[in-house]
């Protein structure tokens, strides 16, 4: 039988039912609107930054002069293989910028029954511990990675593995050398260079061509290192060329930080429509009560109980209007997806919008803060009504 | 309460309204006192002042000059004024006020509208009152009825147990039957000499209407911003 | 905000466009068409490089008719049905005079590249291996033994089955350059008649269909 301010503050949003349901639609878009940018910026920069992730290594160090992609080097027939010693690696790790490094040693080997005058067989030899940590991203067909740097073993592309036709458990031989080697692992499409190549123990590809060196070192810089300085003493090294795949890494980052901006403006707009619409009505609310609220003073309100009902009001709205909007923007999660996708000239593969229920926790959170800042002048407008006035004005 | 029983004094009080440049004189040096369980009613016609005062002796508004006194203590005066809260104390410890407009909150039933100044300020065992007021008053059988439901003769009623819920000690009613018709203004009349006799509460009341007057022990006629007592 | 959008958006939409474009199917190629075509099609003065895929022909009940005919599990490993095939039509001046036409075949160490040049009946002209591996693979690559497919057509393979390496005819009497190397002699065989039938399917069906 007793009523609380929360209920005179609820059933007076029913009075003017289209007028609350507005503004809570107002305030419901803009959660909409707030989350789902929110969740997009996460999203998107999870899977940028799963992109860079994917890049595998972004420098590679290799001997001046020498190629640097095996494509490259069986264009060139093999020729102008240069090597340098493994101890640069450790030399390299050093480097605090550097996260994670693998040696590599490409061989190239004539094989006189491919096409008509003979061609390039080219092999990779990868560090069976370091290589794949590399490429996370790469996704077997069938199989997996080597275990063992001296296994007489191989991991194929797709298309050499296409064109060898090549299963996991087929043998493969290593032309010039006639050494048998079996296959186990086929990888799926990757769209890039790694599809023709053939992955070998680096031991055993030594063993193989005899030689105790490497071609290459894929270097994989921290998150957050700075690229460049990292490449300038890098330069340093003695009879060394770096290749830089680095300008893809930075486009990257200033992709993030662009969608940030836009975002929160985006964001800041949204919060103001609903901001405005929150005051609009609330303090509308409290204009059209004024001879209400002058009566709730002569039953001794106190113009802190009245700021307080006029707050409740704003809370109930903006948290209502919250909630509904938080559960828009998760059900249409996909369709904003879609949405960005077709607006955007780059999207990155995966969820694009990651909505969770932190990230919901902290919308509504704001929501509610910025309704409440809203509800602030009406509410302190309602406490300074006086009795009086209020049963004068008519 | 003092010992001499004196509920409510106002000695000279004046009330000027600034319009612009204008000045109008609205009460005019109105001295009067007001004993516990008195029944007074004003009389006037339009404009000489009855709503000003009955607002200054409920403490809803200050004078320009002179004095109030309240069970001895002074309210207005001797260079002294109450703050808005002490004045918000005032008012909700000592009156209960009724209007012409009611002023019921449409989206609140009877039983709610009843309650209602229980969510700001509660004497002790006043949660009982709201019953024992519908009761009272014949609306009990419309407690879950809203404003717009009943008739205004009912409204007026549910404005009366409104404003005796937290046990007042003095009722003002500034034309509480202005939008009655003449039979429901009975009934108010009959409402409120029940209330004064029964339970010895304090009323005073502006009307227009000479019956209701009549049914009042102290009248008192305002000309011209001043008092006249019958 | 617009230029910069389009400063930074614009070479990562480069990149990705690049990338998308390495994913385009590899078939069975000539390596060096300019040169290979004379060489396999003498009389040719030019030729025309077209791609069929069984998709587009036909779709999975074409592919199932194929495999039906070469009595095998799948035509080749990596083989999806909208794989393209490449197909050289070779000209004399105006004039159509045949086809060249290569496909995958597994091998014992590695892929066997198995190319056929068609006169217009589907009669061998030239036998080609682009590409076998191992250590006896310069055996199947002489000239000796691809001049035993001079003349072999599609009917030559109705007595000869590849896969069992069963049979009677002209086919069966090619005899193996390298004995100890049966799965590449008799892929070599099955590659063959992969290349005949596909080409039957892809080219001279139709061609027959016609009135
Ligand atoms: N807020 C105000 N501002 C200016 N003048 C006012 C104000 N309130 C009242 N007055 C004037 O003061 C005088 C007294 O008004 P008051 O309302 O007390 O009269 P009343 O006796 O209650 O009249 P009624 O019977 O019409 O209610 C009138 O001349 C009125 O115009
Ligand atoms: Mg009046």
């Amino acid at each position: 039988m007793m009523i609380t301010p929360f209920q005179i503050a609820y059933k007076n949003l029913l009075r003017k039912k289209v007028r609350s349901v507005l503004t809570l639609i107002g305030i419901m878009l803009s959660t909409w609107v707030l989350v789902s940018l929110f969740g997009f910026n996460r999203g998107y920069e999870t899977a940028l930054n799963r992109d860079i992730e994917n890049m595998g290594y972004q420098l590679m160090v290799m001997a001046k002069g020498c190629p640097y992609e095996a494509a490259t080097m069986m264009l060139q027939g093999g020729k102008g293989l240069r090597y340098m010693d493994q101890s640069m690696v450790n030399q390299i790790t050093k480097e605090p910028e550097v996260d994670k490094v693998t040696p590599i040693l490409m061989q190239a080997f004539f094989d006189p029954n491919k096409g008509e005058s003979g061609g390039i067989a080219g092999f990779y030899g990868v560090d069976a511990h370091s290589y794949p940590a590399m490429k996370p991203f790469f996704r077997f067909k069938k199989g997996g990675w080597f275990k063992d740097n001296t296994a007489d073993e191989v991991v194929m592309g797709y298309e050499a593995a296409e064109l060898e036709q090549r299963e996991v458990g087929d043998e493969t031989i290593v032309p010039e050398k006639n050494v048998k080697l079996k296959v186990v692992g086929i990888l799926e499409r990757t769209g890039s260079q790694d599809d023709g190549t053939i992955f070998v123990p680096l031991k055993t590809l030594q063993k193989i061509s005899q030689v105790d060196q490497i071609t290459t070192i894929g270097i994989k810089v921290k998150k957050d290192a700075d690229i460049t300085s990292l490449e300038n003493k890098l330069y340093q090294l003695k009879d060394v060329q770096v290749v830089s795949f680095s300008q893809v890494k930075q486009t990257i980052m200033k992709l993030i930080a662009t969608a940030r901006v836009m975002v929160f403006s985006i964001a800041v707009v949204a919060l103001l429509i609903a901001m405005v619409g929150v005051i609009n009505t609330v303090l509308m609310s409290v204009l059209e009560r004024r001879q209400e609220i002058g009566i709730l003073k002569t039953m001794g309100a106190m113009p802190g109980d009245v700021f307080r009902l006029v707050w409740t009001e704003t809370l109930i709205l903006c948290g209502l209007g919250g909630v509904a909007g938080i559960f828009l923007a998760v059900i249409f999660s996909r369709v904003t997806d879609l949405l960005a996708r077709s607006i955007l000239p780059y999207a990155p593969k995966g969820g694009l919008v990651a909505i969770d229920l932190k990230l919901s926790l902290l919308t509504l959170a704001i929501i509610v803060v910025v309704g409440l800042l809203s509800g602030l002048y009406p509410a302190w407008k309602a406490g300074r009504i006086r009795p009086l006035e209020s049963i004068r004005g008519e | 309460m003092a010992t001499n029983c004196l509920s409510l004094q106002a000695r000279d009080l004046t009330r000027v309204y600034r319009r612009g440049s204008e000045e109008i004189q609205a009460l005019d040096g109105v001295s009067l006192s007001i004993t516990k369980g008195e029944f007074v009613s004003f009389m006037g016609s339009s404009g000489s002042g009855k709503t000003t005062l009955i607002n200054l002796l409920g403490c809803l508004d200050n004078p320009s000059s002179g004095e109030l006194e309240l069970a001895g203590k002074t309210v207005f005066g001797h260079g002294q004024k109450l703050g808005e809260k002490e004045l918000t104390r005032v008012r909700r410890e000592v009156f209960g006020y009724i209007f012409q407009n009611f002023y019921l909150i449409p989206t609140l039933t009877v039983l709610e509208n009843v309650a209602l100044p229980l969510a700001f300020f509660r004497k002790p065992g006043a949660e009982e009152e709201v019953e024992r007021l519908l009761k009272m008053l014949g609306m009990e059988h419309r407690m879950n009825h809203l404003p717009g439901q009943i008739s205004g003769g009912e409204m007026q009623r549910v404005a009366i147990a409104r404003a005796l819920v937290n046990r007042p000690e003095i009722l003002l009613a500034d034309e509480p039957t202005g939008n009655l018709d003449t039979k429901r203004a009975g009934e108010i009349g009959e409402v409120l000499t029940d209330l004064n006799r029964s339970s010895g509460l304090t009323i005073v009341m502006v009307t227009h209407n000479p019956e209701l007057a009549r049914l009042a022990g102290r009248r008192i006629e305002m000309r011209d911003g001043r008092a006249f007592e019958n | 905000m617009r230029f910069v959008l389009t400063k930074i958006l614009l070479p990562v939409l480069l990149l990705a466009l690049f990338t998308t474009s390495a994913l385009a199917a590899v078939g069975c190629d000539l390596n060096n068409p300019d040169r290979d075509v004379p060489r396999l099609f003498p009389e040719s003065t030019s030729f025309k490089t077209v791609y069929v895929s069984i998709q587009k022909l036909g779709g999975p009940a074409l592919l199932k008719k194929i495999e039906n005919r070469l009595g095998a599990q799948s035509i080749a490993l990596y083989a999806p049905v909208d794989v393209p095939y490449t197909l050289y039509e070779i000209y004399k001046d105006k004039k159509k005079v045949g086809y060249i036409h290569g496909v995958n075949q597994k091998g014992q160490f590695g892929g066997i590249q198995v190319f056929i040049a068609q006169d217009l009946t589907g009669k061998v002209k030239t036998f080609y291996l682009q590409k076998i591996t191992g250590a006896s693979a310069s055996k199947f690559r002489e000239a000796k033994f691809a001049r035993k497919f001079e003349g072999v057509t599609l009917k030559d393979f109705d007595h000869y089955d590849p896969v069992r390496g069963k049979g009677t005819g002209r086919v069966a009497e090619v005899p193996n350059p390298s004995p100890e190397l049966e799965t590449d002699y008799y892929g070599i065989l099955r590659g063959l008649k992969k290349n005949l039938v596909l080409m039957d399917e892809f080219v001279f069906a139709a061609e027959r269909a016609k009135p």
